[in-house]
């Protein structure tokens, strides 16, 4: 299975830590990522409404451009670029209606527009190429043992307390990656690097989204909820996988404190930065310094190397 | 107080919503689990299951004027929950598209302080737009 990477707008914009530790973890594992060529935009939500069907070209476009590649899967790191990816995917697979005025449009877009070099003619895009989130493809290309096996550093006593958030889970039929209300997909992942997995209840909920932009103080509740959570039931840190959880849940620690004097802060990781610094990668190139509240001191204590196996 | 519609009217509403949304709403039956579940519902003026009530009631305009509609982050827990499978997100975007559509809900990016979209991830402003925009 050839396989495409797509990183989406955040992962080379405020999220480049995420982007850069994606590609060190994969490279500490022996392999590589290829990034799809001229990639675009990946619309970021799924229109919800039968008649916005304008606000799947930018996903049937991607899916079609990696198709035409030669690729056979997409994988992203982002929630958001899988969710709605994946999701835009069934549609154009499952509803022939929207996928007929969707190749309608893109042939005639393609036919009309003008390229400097014209492209070939529209091939027809019915839902072809699979889509994979980052963990997935973890899991099922190099498996969470061999994860485990490759490890150089011991992780051992790190109380991870993994956060899906909303994007990753729901809808869970169309998703198909993990059941919405009892997930374990992170809780291995974290578990194979060797770490202490902290078990609590708001661990599928929702941070905020993009309300942090729009409603602010709905999601600075929703997002020190999670943290006072995860801190009650023993977490050094929380671990997630998208940027906009990470910017919810970590760049408004300060208001949060502001607001509660006894809230304790807690330091956000992604967790492709957990995976490479368990392959031994130091930590000034897990991106640290864009984080609001270090997580250096943390993380510290475990980059002794395992005895005996010294990374090159 | 609470306006009630000829059925006719409310028929019309009912149908409109269902061609839109893809939902079936009149399958609800109040159980409330969306609003238990929901993460914002103490944010809004009207909760979850009330709105699917009111769009069962045709009550559009009182959905159009409500707050509510614009704390949904659409992460759908509600629609995870719901034991009749009603995508209440659908819902709520139906009545946003309703707002867009009368050239009511025109968002003004510039109305949000910079304070807050200079560091936001850039998905956020891509969604919250396409949320909340045209």
């Amino acid at each position: 299975m050839k396989v495409g990477y797509y990183p989406g707008c955040t992962l080379k914009g405020s999220a480049k830590a995420l982007d850069e530790t994606t590609h060190l973890a994969v490279e500490l594992l022996g392999s590589s990522l290829t990034e799809i060529e001229d990639w675009t935009c990946c619309g970021a939500t799924t229109p919800l409404t039968e008649t916005r069907i304008a606000n799947l070209i930018a996903q049937t476009r991607l899916l079609a451009k990696t198709r035409d590649a030669g690729y056979d899967a997409l994988v992203t790191t982002c929630p958001f670029c899988f969710s709605t990816l994946k999701r835009a995917n069934l549609t154009l697979a499952n509803d022939e209606l929207k996928r007929r005025r969707m190749n309608t449009y893109l042939a005639e877009d393609r036919r009309l527009r003008d390229y400097e070099t014209p492209p070939p003619a529209w091939v027809d895009y019915s839902g072809e190429t699979r889509v994979l989130h980052m963990l997935e493809w973890i899991r099922d290309d190099f498996g969470f043992q061999v994860i485990s096996t490759a490890a150089r550093v011991s992780l051992k006593g790190l109380k991870v307390a993994p956060f899906y958030g909303c994007q990753l889970l729901r809808p869970a039929d169309e998703l198909a990656m993990c059941d919405p209300e009892n997930p374990v997909l992170f809780e291995e992942f974290l578990g194979a690097l060797g770490t202490d997995v902290i078990d609590f209840p708001n661990r599928i909920d929702c941070c905020g989204s993009y309300l942090s932009v729009a409603r602010p103080e709905a999601a600075l509740r929703a997002s020190c909820k999670i943290l006072d959570s995860a801190r009650m039931h023993g977490a050094d840190t929380v671990v997630v996988t998208c940027p906009l959880c990470f910017y919810n849940l970590d760049y408004f620690q300060d208001e949060m404190l502001r607001g509660n004097p006894e809230f304790k802060q807690v330091p956000i990781l992604y967790f492709t930065q957990l995976l490479a610094l368990a392959l031994g990668a130091p930590l000034d190139k897990l991106g640290l310094d864009s984080h609001k509240v270090d997580p250096g001191p943390l993380l510290e204590r475990f980059t002794v190397n395992v005895p005996g196996e010294v990374p090159a | 107080m609470v306006r009630i519609l000829q059925p006719e009217e409310r028929r019309e509403a009912v149908n409109r919503m269902h061609e839109l949304s893809n939902q079936d709403i009149l399958l609800c039956l109040q159980c409330g689990k969306c609003t238990a579940g929901c993460p914002f519902s103490n944010d809004m003026d009207l909760a979850p299951h009330q709105i699917v009530r009111m769009a069962q009631l045709g009550l559009i305009d009182e959905l159009k004027a409500s707050e509510a509609i614009w704390y949904c982050a659409t992460c759908f827990t509600c629609v995870s929950r719901c034991p009749v499978a009603i995508d209440i997100a659908a819902v709520a975007e139906v009545i946003r598209l309703y707002l867009q559509m009368d050239d009511e809900a025109r968002f003004d990016p510039e109305s949000i302080p910079k304070s807050l979209t200079e560091n936001a991830p850039q998905q956020a402003l891509v969604s919250l737009y396409r949320k909340f925009g045209n």
